[in-house]
């Protein structure tokens, strides 16, 4: 029996279709690390300790560091990138986050995320929109439209919910109908003054979704968790 | 938070539209509807109220409210805007507050009243809400909760007495003081809480969370002294969070609620009172300042249009803001200053009214700007190089997967981990790519692979830094080999250093696993100057694999001149169904006197139960009559 050849993880196959997605429209593909700053995790995006807010995301502590945590979201990327790049910005970071969640189907205490950052003089909403409906429609293949709800996370104001509706189609069972994908809004400006960028001067976007949300929406995978288990029953289908 | 569709409609003179519409209309301006379900005669609501709003969302009036601005339905009954019957001032209740928790503290003395159960609307509307109804007093306290978002308490007067008339205070607890709550629980104390002390300083309720057993309302209780009062948002979460007593009074705390909704409240407590357990009013006592002063904030109507990618005329705006009955100025057409009204927190900054604006107009009028083709100005050197490792490796045969960030020993401890055996971060790539490959091990054949070749990238912990590593992982057998295995992570290694043109920095190498830093190699790289073709990833449909046993059998055949391999897999899978066929894979070919000999391995497997050999037996049955139909013969 020969050695067929091997197969990429479905993740790192979706990471890097996002990134070159992105980059043909000027996106930088940015990291920050897994074990974090609580204050770049939560005080500088304007979680600040003891607010309602900051129950949104359980979080995973380190004993004896008091000064880090799992990082909850990639978001605190957008901080780093801020205070190390000056506008405008365009960057993506794709990285591992980390939930104190129980476990299910849909739920995993790590998983992977897709933040996007645009930062520009007079970027909107309008701007917002067009982006992701470009990446989803490259993504998905098709026209992909894109809608907002009003919604809430600390760091954007205003905040929506995004849906996406894939244009119908017979092959694809989720084609045809709005579906919920992501979180995102206009970045708050005290996120902005935190990061060192004059926020009378410059406004833009911020967006995040689960990598492994792209995944279960693109391929069909009914469990979340065995993407992260090491087993090749899945893996070698890609 | 549920709510009624029904009580929704009491706030209005003009029918509501149909609760689907209504449904609607609060999901796309204002909060998600996550659940509509019908109770009765009603219809309840689960709106999703996030932390944003909820200091004035978390109640029908809040909802209503919402309702009236984005259907443009005046609210004709709106309980704080109502002006409320002046109620006597009583000398006889005593009101101190020496906690900073507290600054507005209202208690009000009603006597003669008949505790009993609650009327049937009453009763209805708190249970269709799921609320347990206890007794009309405590009953019309959580109804007022839910109407205006302010928490009431009642306590039986006679745990208040003192001297001839009645003493409440707000204190910080004793270290270890005592509390038994309302339900039986008790609680140990400490100064930083605060609690509500009766005539004899004793704890009577913890402060913003949770009322006392002792103080409790009776069928017994004639008299009653009606608590309203507003407590400090960040020590109520606390101690609510301290005693692990989350309630429906803390959350609105929390949340900062404004002490205006105070004096509209205890009217309408009282007013019910009155209707459904009779009484009167002996007299209230309010120590505090009950003021709410907002400060205005200016917008321009370009920070609005920009913001959005809107373009709103200042009388698109003006119509808006009216809806909303904000108080507002405007200046040279191109700015106005709004003054929120007292219950909203929320409304600090330009933008926090740009939201305001642009979700009750509809965020579904927001058109596209389609982005600009532009070069990335920078490569991510360890994603370009984690890519090429990945086709490196995939070309030698090798799978890539992802595996835990955490361990059950390690270097680095989790404080809250979700299970013992999650309780640290890993250090090191290597145990979970043994642990993957020894899970692998068992499915070889129905992968269609004689070895396990597996890889993984990412990150591991240090005491103080993080890395991105690499490991490989491979396996042969049901056991490392040594013979069969080294030169299968050897070969590959040579491989990623010929590619690379730099050696690795091994950490780890030995039984089959070798793990280098990624991040290590890095900096000995060049830097990138274009990301590989863009590879589309492929177009697959993930099919969920059976959990039951699979299991193989190889045939051997010898075949005519010019049967291929192709040929014979053809025939043999058309004779078995793929549900019970589930790989079969070409295993060698030789050629003697003349003859070919062909094998196969066949592996089955089920997706609704585990196969039996005579099930096997059976299936191999109908495998070798294809054989025989073919005129091949079985070795």
């Amino acid at each position: 029996m020969q050695q067929p050849t091997g197969h990429i993880h479905p993740l790192s196959q979706i990471i890097s279709e996002v990134n070159s997605i992105f980059a043909e429209i000027g996106y930088v593909f940015a990291e920050g690390p897994e074990r974090e700053l609580v204050e770049y995790n939560f005080d500088k995006l304007n979680v600040p300790q003891d607010h309602p807010s900051r129950d949104m995301q359980d979080t995973f502590y380190l004993q004896g560091d008091h000064e880090r945590l799992l990082r909850t979201h990639t978001s605190p990327v957008q901080v780093r990138y801020m205070l190390d790049h000056k506008p405008p910005i365009r960057m993506i970071c794709p990285g591992k986050v980390f939930r104190n969640e129980a476990t299910d189907a849909t739920h995993e205490a790590q998983f992977f995320q897709l933040e996007g950052l645009c930062i520009d003089k007079d970027i909107s909403l309008g701007h917002m929109k067009g982006v992701l409906e470009y990446f989803f429609s490259n993504f998905f293949g098709g026209t992909v439209q894109v809608r907002f709800r009003p919604s809430f996370f600390p760091f954007v104001e205003p905040g929506v919910e995004v849906d996406m509706m894939i244009e119908k189609n017979e092959q694809n069972k989720l084609s045809g109908k709005w579906i919920e994908v992501m979180g995102a809004g206009m970045v708050h400006p005290n996120v902005l003054e935190n990061s060192g960028v004059d926020s009378s001067v410059y406004q833009g976007f911020a967006f995040g979704m689960g990598v492994d949300r792209l995944a279960v929406l693109k391929y069909g995978i009914d469990d979340i968790r065995l993407l992260y288990n090491g087993d090749l029953r899945l893996v070698n289908q890609f | 938070m549920l709510i009624s569709y029904q009580w929704l409609q009491t706030f209005f003179d003009t029918p509501l539209p149909p609760p689907e519409v209504v449904a609607e209309a609060l999901t796309f301006h204002s909060s998600e509807i996550e659940d509509i379900a019908k109770v009765g005669t009603d219809t309840i609501f689960d709106v999703k109220v996030l932390p944003d709003n909820a200091a004035w969302l978390l109640s029908h009036r809040g909802i209503a409210k919402e309702v009236s601005v984005i259907l443009d339905m005046p609210l004709t009954s709106d309980p704080l805007r109502l002006s409320n019957e002046v109620l006597p001032v009583s000398d006889q209740i005593h009101v101190t507050l020496t906690s900073p928790v507290c600054d507005y503290y209202t208690a009000t003395l009603i006597e003669g009243v008949t505790v009993g159960p609650s009327p049937d609307w009453l009763r209805e509307q708190l249970e269709g809400l799921g609320q347990k109804s206890i007794n009309n007093i405590v009953d019309i306290t959580n109804y007022v909760m839910l109407a205006t978002g302010q928490p009431l308490h009642a306590f039986a007067a006679h745990t208040l007495a003192h001297g001839k008339g009645y003493a409440v205070g707000v204190r910080q607890a004793h270290s270890g003081e005592q509390f038994v709550s309302l339900t039986g629980e008790e609680y140990q104390l400490t100064p930083e809480d605060a609690v509500i002390v009766g005539g004899k300083d004793e704890v009577l309720a913890l402060a913003g969370v949770k009322g006392g057993q002792y103080s409790g309302i009776t069928d017994q209780t004639t008299s009653i002294v009606l608590e309203a009062a507003h407590f400090e948002r960040t020590a109520v979460r606390k101690t609510a969070q301290r005693h692990k007593l989350p309630t429906d009074a803390s959350k609105r705390y929390e949340n900062g609620i404004s002490r205006v909704l105070i004096p509209p409240s205890v009217a309408l407590a009282v007013s019910l009172i009155s209707k459904v357990a009779g009484g009167a009013v002996i007299g209230t006592k309010t120590v505090g300042e009950g003021l709410e002063v907002r400060q205005s904030v200016t917008v321009t109507l370009s920070q609005i249009n920009s913001l959005l990618g809107l373009s709103l005329t200042i009388s698109n705006v003006t119509t808006l803001l009216d809806r909303f009955g904000y108080s507002y100025e405007v200046q040279d057409d191109e700015e106005v200053t709004v003054t929120p009204p007292a219950e909203r927190d929320d409304l600090t900054i330009p933008a926090d009214l740009i939201e305001e604006i642009g979700r009750v107009y509809g965020l579904d009028k927001i058109t596209s700007v389609p982005p600009e083709l532009l070069v990335a100005n920078q490569l991510n050197k360890r994603h370009y190089y984690a890519e090429v490792i990945r086709q490196t490796l995939v070309a030698r045969g090798f799978s890539e997967v992802y595996t835990s960030s955490f361990r059950n020993q390690d270097k680095v401890r989790i404080q809250n981990a979700l299970a013992s055996d999650k309780g640290y971060l890993r250090s090191s790539l290597a145990e979970n790519l043994r642990e993957a490959r020894a899970k692998n091990i068992p499915h070889r054949d129905l992968l269609g692979i004689p070895t396990i070749l597996l890889f993984e990238i990412g990150t591991v912990f240090a005491v103080d830094t993080e890395e991105f590593k690499v490991c490989l992982a491979v396996q042969t057998n049901t056991t490392y080999k040594a013979k069969t295995d080294d030169v299968l992570w050897r070969t590959a290694i040579a491989d990623l250093e010929s590619v690379l043109q730099t050696s690795l920095a091994i950490t780890e190498a030995g039984e089959g696993v070798v793990e280098f830093s990624l991040d290590a190699i890095l900096v000995t790289l060049p830097t990138p100057s274009a990301y590989g073709k863009h590879v589309a990833s492929p177009v697959v449909s993930y099919q969920p694999f059976s959990l039951y046993p699979a299991v193989s059998r190889d045939i051997a055949l010898w075949v005519g001149e010019g049967v291929t391999a192709g040929a014979v897999m053809s025939a043999l899978q058309s004779s078995v169904s793929a549900d019970q066929l589930v790989r079969l894979t070409h295993l060698d070919t030789f050629t003697k006197d003349g003859r070919t000999s062909l094998a196969f391995r066949l592996v089955f497997q089920s997706d609704t139960k585990t196969f039996t050999g005579v099930e096997i037996d059976a299936l191999m049955e109908v495998v070798y009559a294809t054989v025989a139909k073919y005129g091949w013969e079985v070795r």
